[in-house]
């Protein structure tokens, strides 16, 4: 592997895995070369998009926001609408019929804010297949609502508690079993993270959310947007969203990174702003470390942005400067989860109320008449009981 | 001919004992004893693990000596100066790094080896970087040119392709992985371990050195009828954990399982 062969991303991405996956995921890249160009295989994924996660997902026209910022006209790509209530259903469906194709029974996962937890147990029982999720204590408990579903639907939870007990150690252990159970197992990693071909496999198959989106924009408007707004953890609803725009330089993308409570380590999960280069969980990219190369605990309000590292392709977009990555505080993007919630009578999840903050500040930017299109990646029900203890705090 | 192919052909022993801990746990001077200690009753070759906080490759005792570790503040110059003590208690007997890539890329590749080296590192163990990246070839280049090796991971799943090309880069010995999964102690191994190492001696002109799971005498013996060398860590550690921060206990303790490994390995 070199860096201008499949798997890097400009100078990020490759594969830096323990030798023991390295088989598996060489398995993985040439049976997924070989089903991306099956007409079957696309049949068989557009048939269950269709027919079960609901796509194509809607484009609304949000006028009560637009109103409200007095800026560029919004619109929201409504991935809260898919079943299971986020866009990482569209990932476990293709993963899971990878692993159906390579005759994997059992499939496991991990997950931070429990929405890639939920659609890989939906899968799992949809398919039959045997499916574990790992998640971190912590967000077991953040994220309960998603926890006990997932265990409705069959699949069994392991809560992590070494470390934070979050994300990044669940990721870990989800490693550590494949490596275990190689042979019989498939894991669906759920962001644009991870040894390659995994960051390319998940783009793919969220690049659903941004051709759609382009095609619903164009139809409707008879032109492109002007700007594109997502939020990022490891990226996979972002780069879901930029990729079918990457090359229409007309379109400016906005990526919103978690600030959570402030710029000191340990205190915000803002890898583009503040990461430097380094190796985790088998890609290379832009991680929170310190001067050691230790990796510095992430923090942010949701547990999908609590990572302190990011897909590779994101960390090459901020390298490149096609992409613009702000960061939001746990406070600003709070306050977006509560206007979306009463001005459009939307409940996003915490992690898409960063991508409203940083959106609202774009709409202002580019003014009236102009059109700004934001990744609505998934619905806020798990988020409720959290956000109402913070708001609980806050009033003390 | 490196050090440690040149120690393996020497005569000295018919297979390697090879013990793992890791520096820092409970402490950095505590560390110091417990090197001096399995240098003292046995060991033919040692491997230091430099924490990394995200060990993927290790198994919950290692992980939890990892976390340990940590607790004290992490410094590069607290890893060479306990390694440094080590070597010159016992200059004759090779010390070699096992690490995860992240830190060494941190420290800077060439400022990491020059003082790995001076602190009496002769290899280097990593198992997240494969040999294929354009890193470990930069790696292989520089260590060589120190006169260290870079001792590679071969596994049950890896293919002959994979092992035939891994061999261009690697020196020392071979670290074979005994089974699936990660660090830690295993009732049981692969049924086909004596005749996988059988294929890499033939295969790769290196000692063949087995870890992963190896933590009684038993398995010791057994293994070393083919293996050129015994890794042994989770065990080592878990009698670490077990004695807390109580030195003396542990350094006893240390002494008397290193011992008894020593003497299973014909």
């Amino acid at each position: 592997m070199g860096k201008n062969l499949p798997g890097y991303f400009g100078e990020f991405g490759g594969r830096y895995s323990p030798e023991i996956l390295t088989e598996a995921l060489e398995e993985l890249e040439s049976t997924y070369q070989k089903l991306k160009k099956s007409k079957k295989f696309k049949k068989e994924l557009e048939y269950y998009l269709r027919n079960y996660v609901g796509r194509p997902s809607p484009l609304t026209y949000a006028e009560r926001l637009t109103k409200q910022w007095g800026g560029a006209r919004i619109w929201l790509k409504r991935e809260d609408l898919n079943h299971t209530g986020a866009h990482k259903i569209n990932n476990a469906i293709g993963q899971a019929l990878i692993a159906k194709f390579m005759g994997k029974k059992r499939i496991i996962a991990e997950t931070g804010a429990g929405q890639h937890g939920l659609a890989t147990a939906t899968v799992g029982a949809m398919f039959g297949m045997e499916t574990v999720v790992y998640m971190g204590a912590v967000d077991v408990e953040r994220q309960n609502l998603n926890a006990k579903k997932i265990e409705m639907l069959g699949a069994k939870i392991l809560p992590v508690t070494a470390g934070e007990a979050t994300l990044k150690e669940a990721t870990s252990e989800a490693m550590r079993d494949w490596a275990l159970n190689v042979s019989t197992t498939h894991y669906i990693v759920g962001s644009a993270i991870g040894p390659h071909p995994f960051p390319t496999i998940v783009r793919d198959f969220q690049a659903v959310i941004g051709t759609e989106a382009r095609s619903q924009f164009k139809k409707q408007n008879k032109k492109l947007p002007s700007a594109i707004v997502a939020c990022v953890g490891g990226g996979s609803n972002s780069i879901g969203m930029f990729h079918a725009f990457l090359k229409d330089k007309q379109v400016a993308i906005y990526g919103a990174e978690a600030g959570g409570l402030g710029p000191k380590p340990g205190e915000h999960s803002a890898t583009l702003t503040y990461g430097k280069t380094g190796f985790l969980h088998g890609t290379k990219t832009l991680i929170i470390q310190d001067e050691s190369g230790q990796i510095v605990p992430a923090h942010s309000v949701s547990a999908g942005l609590d990572y302190p590292g990011v897909g590779p392709e994101h960390a090459h977009l901020s390298k490149i400067g096609r992409v613009d990555y702000r960061m939001v505080t746990d406070e600003q993007a709070l306050d977006s989860f509560l206007e979306v919630t009463r001005v459009e009578g939307i409940i996003p999840a915490l992690e898409t109320a960063h991508a409203f903050h940083v959106a609202r500040e774009v709409a202002k930017d580019l003014g009236k008449k102009k059109d700004l299109i934001i990744c609505l990646s998934g619905r806020g029900d798990k988020d409720v009981t959290e956000v109402l203890r913070l708001l609980g705090e806050k009033n003390k | 001919m490196s050090k440690i192919k040149s120690l393996f052909e020497s005569g000295k022993f018919k297979s390697a004992f090879i013990p793992y801990f890791t520096l820092g746990d409970p402490n950095y001077n505590d560390s110091i004893e417990f090197g001096k200690t399995i240098l003292d009753n046995g060991a033919d070759i040692l491997e230091l693990g430099i924490p990394f906080s995200d060990p993927v490759a290790d198994g919950p005792v290692i992980q939890r000596a990892v976390a340990r570790s940590l607790k004290n503040r992490f410094s590069f110059d607290e890893i060479f100066r306990v390694t440094k003590a080590i070597h010159d208690h016992k200059p004759e007997t090779p010390l070699v790094y096992l690490t995860y890539f992240n830190p060494i890329y941190h420290c800077g590749i060439s400022k990491f080896l020059d003082r790995a080296k001076e602190s009496g590192i002769i290899g280097l163990v990593i198992p997240d970087l494969p040999f294929d990246t354009d890193e470990s070839e930069t790696l292989f280049r520089e260590l060589k040119a120190r006169d260290m090796d870079l001792i590679h991971l071969v596994t049950p799943a890896s293919e002959k392709k994979r092992i035939q090309a891994l061999s261009k880069t690697s020196s020392g010995f071979i670290y074979y992985v005994t089974s699936f999964g990660v660090t830690g102690e295993r009732r049981e191994f692969s049924v086909d371990l004596q005749e996988r190492i059988r294929f890499l001696k033939e295969t790769i002109r290196l000692p063949i050195c087995a870890g992963f799971g190896i933590s009684t005498p038993d398995q010791a013996n057994q293994i070393s009828q083919y293996a050129d060398g015994i890794i042994i860590g989770s065990a080592i550690q878990r009698v670490i954990e077990e004695n807390g921060t109580d030195r003396s206990k542990a350094v006893s303790a240390l002494a008397d399982y290193i011992s008894k490994i020593r003497a299973a390995i014909s």
